[in-house]
């Protein structure tokens, strides 16, 4: 097998990018813990989210069920190229969650419900910032639900399938800068949904290692009942910037193409590796079509981001320390969706390496998990052309830091 | 004493943790050091009504504060602390008087209206200039009028005019004599000191200079359609107008650039970006007017003829003038009062002193281009200073192309998008030429990346969008 993986890396580096964005990191306490390679991963149900085909493994006579809060802080700093200015972002939480449930029906099928937040940033620079006029503040929350269900194909194979709805939430104020007052800006709020699949398989191919192998597609949160409002415009702007009107967007999230491996060194130490393939260029560019209100013609915003594909490899460990105590820890690198040219301070990204660790204490059937992962993000350098007037943007560099915190209960009975 | 222990313990590791999980939640970063290798410790800046720091047609406390040369110098403070930088400031409130926006409509065209000065002594009817009688508005002298302030910019004053005895003296301040009041506040009373011997003494104490001076030369002629401010249809007043700018921008950058003193050179923006001319240009007119038959115009000279002819996208009706564009208007024809659209029809055309025509427009912009020309060459030649563009061709900064041109094509600063339509574009004010702050901003900002660049300085740019939209 380990020649395998050598081979595996050159082939996915030779592809131009590799996976982050705004994904929340991994939708578990123990899986965070782990770094998140769960794809061939059995000893946590929030596999599911990650590889249906898991499903299959848990189709004994238990039901499980696991729960727990996440928190993501991201934050960045920045300094601009020409004012020498460094402004960093206020500090916000992006509040996450999860909740799994698998139970087996007959012999070879089990059923499973995954409540997931796996995509969200919120980005909050000061109101008063150099880059006000292009971002004061956006938030994107999702929520998906996962119904799944999973097929033992035999004593070493099995395969699942799970139906995904997604609903998200999208929100973004920004300084109309072009005047005097302060509190001049503009509002933007929408939600909607969107549908996508999750197909997984996992296989044994003997004692000790274990694969995985899973699709989850893109999915198009159509968001058709955004509402604009706008405060602060002069009175003789009030007909090109009316107080309310309803506007358009959609938000395409990516799929994801995930490849692991679990072996099982010692009786106590597992080791599992993932490469993640997410279908990031679908995101093209984030459109807001204002509808006309008043004496306002319809309008299109529309700020470029040109999303590339990105890879992520994970490695994680899981050491049985005691009967009860079970520690992880985790490392990954994950490159960035976000291209130099398209560096926007609304949702700042670079190639992370993170490092993660967890632990597990049973309690009869109980299990208390917590996982903890800080990733490290690369310095990045925007540079915006004045020239090309319809692209909003601020000339500096970027420094990002992200920190992901989870506890959670997990039981069988 | 245990629990002392702990808690003492647990005290210190709590500060320790968070102080540590704050720290790496806004990841580091060193802001560049400002920085300049040539001393802007006395810099003295020379020129007319950009540099004095003129805003919406008039000098008040305010817009003297975000004159270009006064933001540059904030901006050197902070690579060099000793720097110090003095104008000639007006009291707080109405300064010399300046224009007011009264409503912004559709057509794009403010509708103003003049604010009377708070600053201004007594006025002077002067009978005698070329667009009928004028009004001197003669100003509270600066204090303490014994020292001549770091800031030169004098509004409306000419290169022809720098050697002019009693420029500014208040005896001058009669009819037809020349006299600028802007000067005058400057001097101690009776004096015949002019304006190069000013130059002179601040020059000699100074490090570091910015030169913008020659379009006060040139905008008599083109605000008045070129009616006034000389006769540049002649070749032999062309010719003589372009060698006493020539002449006299050597004596004043001798003073300046003496022993090799460090400072940037700016040449004059083309006249066609302005406001002034630009919203009346002749394809806009038709355009706008696309249903009426034509825009008509009067052409001619005091040797020719007027001559009515219809306007072409070479000629600009100037913007004060462009409301009365198509308003219905008196005129005599055969022998009946006719009401006909003003400039509509080729019986009411638009009378010449409100459109620099084609020609007009062709003799004004040969003397320009040839000013420029020559300080180009006094930069390179006779200065020896340093290269300021990324091309390695340019030692004087040419504004139509790292601003100017950049403008009126629209660019977006920050978010914020500054184009060259007055109020809602933010760069011009509402006389269509000089500034407003956040104009005056970027035009700092030009010169500080030219300085950056020639002088191998760090100096931080100005946050623009940080600024005020107007200056009163």
């Amino acid at each position: 097998m380990r020649p395998l993986l050598l081979f595996i890396v050159p082939v996915f580096s030779g592809l131009t990018a590799s996976a982050n964005g705004f994904e929340t990191g991994p939708q578990g306490a123990r899986v965070l813990g782990l770094g998140g390679a769960s794809t061939a991963y059995i000893n946590s149900i929030a596999g599911l989210s990650t590889n249906p085909g898991l499903l299959g493994q848990w189709g004994d006579s238990l039901t499980r069920i696991s729960i727990g809060h996440l928190s993501q802080f991201r934050r960045s700093s920045f300094v601009g190229q020409d004012t020498y200015r460094r402004t960093d972002q206020e500090l916000t939480v992006q509040p996450g969650g999860y909740f799994y449930a698998t139970h087996g029906v007959g012999k070879r099928v089990a059923v499973g419900l995954a409540v997931t937040m796996p995509y969200g940033y919120h980005t909050k620079w000061p109101n008063t910032w150099e880059g006000r006029s292009v971002i004061q503040e956006s938030q994107l929350s999702t929520y998906f639900v996962q119904p799944t269900v999973g097929f033992r194909l035999n004593d070493n194979f099995s395969a699942g399938v799970g139906f995904v709805y997604a609903y998200g939430k999208y929100s973004q104020r920004r300084a109309l800068g072009q005047y005097d007052d302060p509190a001049a800006q503009s509002k933007f709020s929408s939600s909607g949904q969107g549908y996508g699949v999750n197909v997984g398989l996992y296989g044994r191919t003997g004692e000790t290692l274990a694969f995985g192998i899973s699709y989850r597609s893109g999915l198009n949160l159509k968001m058709n009942n955004g509402k604009l409002t706008t405060a602060g415009v002069p009175e003789r702007d009030d007909s090109l910037y009316p107080s309310t009107a309803d506007f358009k967007t959609q938000i395409n999230l990516p799929s994801t193409l995930s490849v692991g491996v679990s072996d099982r060194i010692t009786k106590n130490l597992l080791l599992t590796f993932d490469f993640t393939l997410s279908g990031w260029s679908s995101l093209d560019s984030l459109k807001l079509d204002v509808a006309a209100s008043g004496t306002a013609p319809a309008r299109s915003i529309s700020t470029a981001r040109r999303y590339e594909d990105a890879l992520a490899f994970r490695v994680g460990a899981e050491y049985q320390a005691t009967p009860k105590l079970t520690v992880l820890g985790g490392l990954r690198y994950a490159d960035t969706p976000v291209r130099d040219e398209f560096i926007n301070p609304e949702f700042v990204d670079t190639n992370t390496l993170g490092a993660s660790a967890g632990a597990v204490y049973q309690l009869g059937r109980l299990a208390l998990e917590a996982g903890y992962a800080f990733d490290y993000g690369q310095r990045r350098t925007a540079r915006a052309n004045p020239v090309i007037d319809r692209v909003a943007n601020v000339s500096g560099t970027y420094r990002t830091g992200t920190h992901m915190a989870s506890v959670g209960v997990a039981v069988a009975f | 004493m245990n629990t002392f222990y702990f808690t003492q313990l647990g005290r210190t590791g709590l500060v320790a943790v968070a102080t540590a999980v704050l720290n790496a939640c806004a990841p580091g970063q060193d802001t560049p050091t400002p920085t300049t290798s040539v001393d802007v410790t006395r810099y003295v800046a020379v020129g007319d009504s950009y540099t004095a720091g003129v805003s919406a047609g008039g000098l008040t406390r305010a817009s003297q504060e975000y004159s270009f040369p006064n933001l540059l110098a904030r901006q050197f403070q902070g690579a060099s602390r000793e720097a110090v930088f003095t104008q000639p400031l007006l009291e707080a409130g109405t300064g010399s008087g300046f224009i007011e926006l009264v409503d912004f409509p559709a057509t794009g065209l403010p509708k103003t209206r003049r604010v009377a000065g708070q600053a201004v002594r007594r006025t002077i009817i002067n009978p005698g200039t070329c667009a009928g009688p004028d009004t001197v508005r003669v100003l509270t002298r600066n204090n303490p009028s014994s020292t001549l302030p770091q800031n030169l910019g004098i509004p409306g004053l000419a290169l022809s005019q720098i050697e002019t005895a009693g420029l500014g003296n208040e005896g001058s301040a009669v009819a037809r004599a020349p006299f600028n009041p802007y000067f005058e506040r400057l001097l101690p009373p009776a004096t015949t000191r002019t304006y190069l011997q000013a130059v002179t003494d601040v020059a000699a104490s100074a490090t570091f200079f910015t030169y913008f001076q020659g379009l006060d030369d040139l905008l008599p002629y083109v605000q008045s359609g070129g009616q006034c401010g000389g006769r540049y249809d002649s070749t032999a007043f062309r010719n003589q107008a372009l060698l006493t700018m020539r002449t006299n921008a050597r004596k004043v950058l001798d003073r300046l650039a003496a022993g090799g003193r460090p400072g940037i050179i700016a040449k004059l923006p083309a006249l066609t970006t302005l406001p002034l001319l630009r919203l009346g240009n002749g394809t806009a007119l038709l355009e706008r007017f696309s249903a009426a038959p034509g825009v008509f115009i009067t052409v001619g000279n005091p040797f020719r003829p007027a001559q009515v002819r219809p306007i072409t996208s070479r000629d600009y009706v100037l913007a004060p003038l462009l409301s009365r564009v198509g308003q219905p208007t008196a005129v005599v024809v055969g022998g009946a009062t006719l009401m006909l659209p003003y400039g509509l029809d080729s019986r009411n055309p638009l009378r010449d002193a409100d459109v620099l025509d084609e020609s007009e427009l062709t003799f004004v912009s040969f003397v320009l281009n040839g000013y420029n020309n020559e300080l180009e060459t006094l930069a390179r030649d006779v200065y020896k200073m340093p290269v300021i563009t990324p091309d390695g061709n340019q030692r004087a900064l040419n504004l139509d192309v790292v601003l100017f041109d950049q403008v009126a094509g629209l660019i977006s600063v920050g978010g914020v998008v500054y184009s060259p339509e007055l109020v809602r574009g933010n760069f011009f004010s509402l006389d269509y030429y000089t500034l407003t702050p956040r104009g005056n901003g970027l035009l700092a900002n030009a010169f500080i990346t030219a300085i950056n660049k020639a002088y191998r300085a760090n100096i931080p740019a100005v946050d623009v969008n940080s600024l005020p939209t107007v200056a009163q």
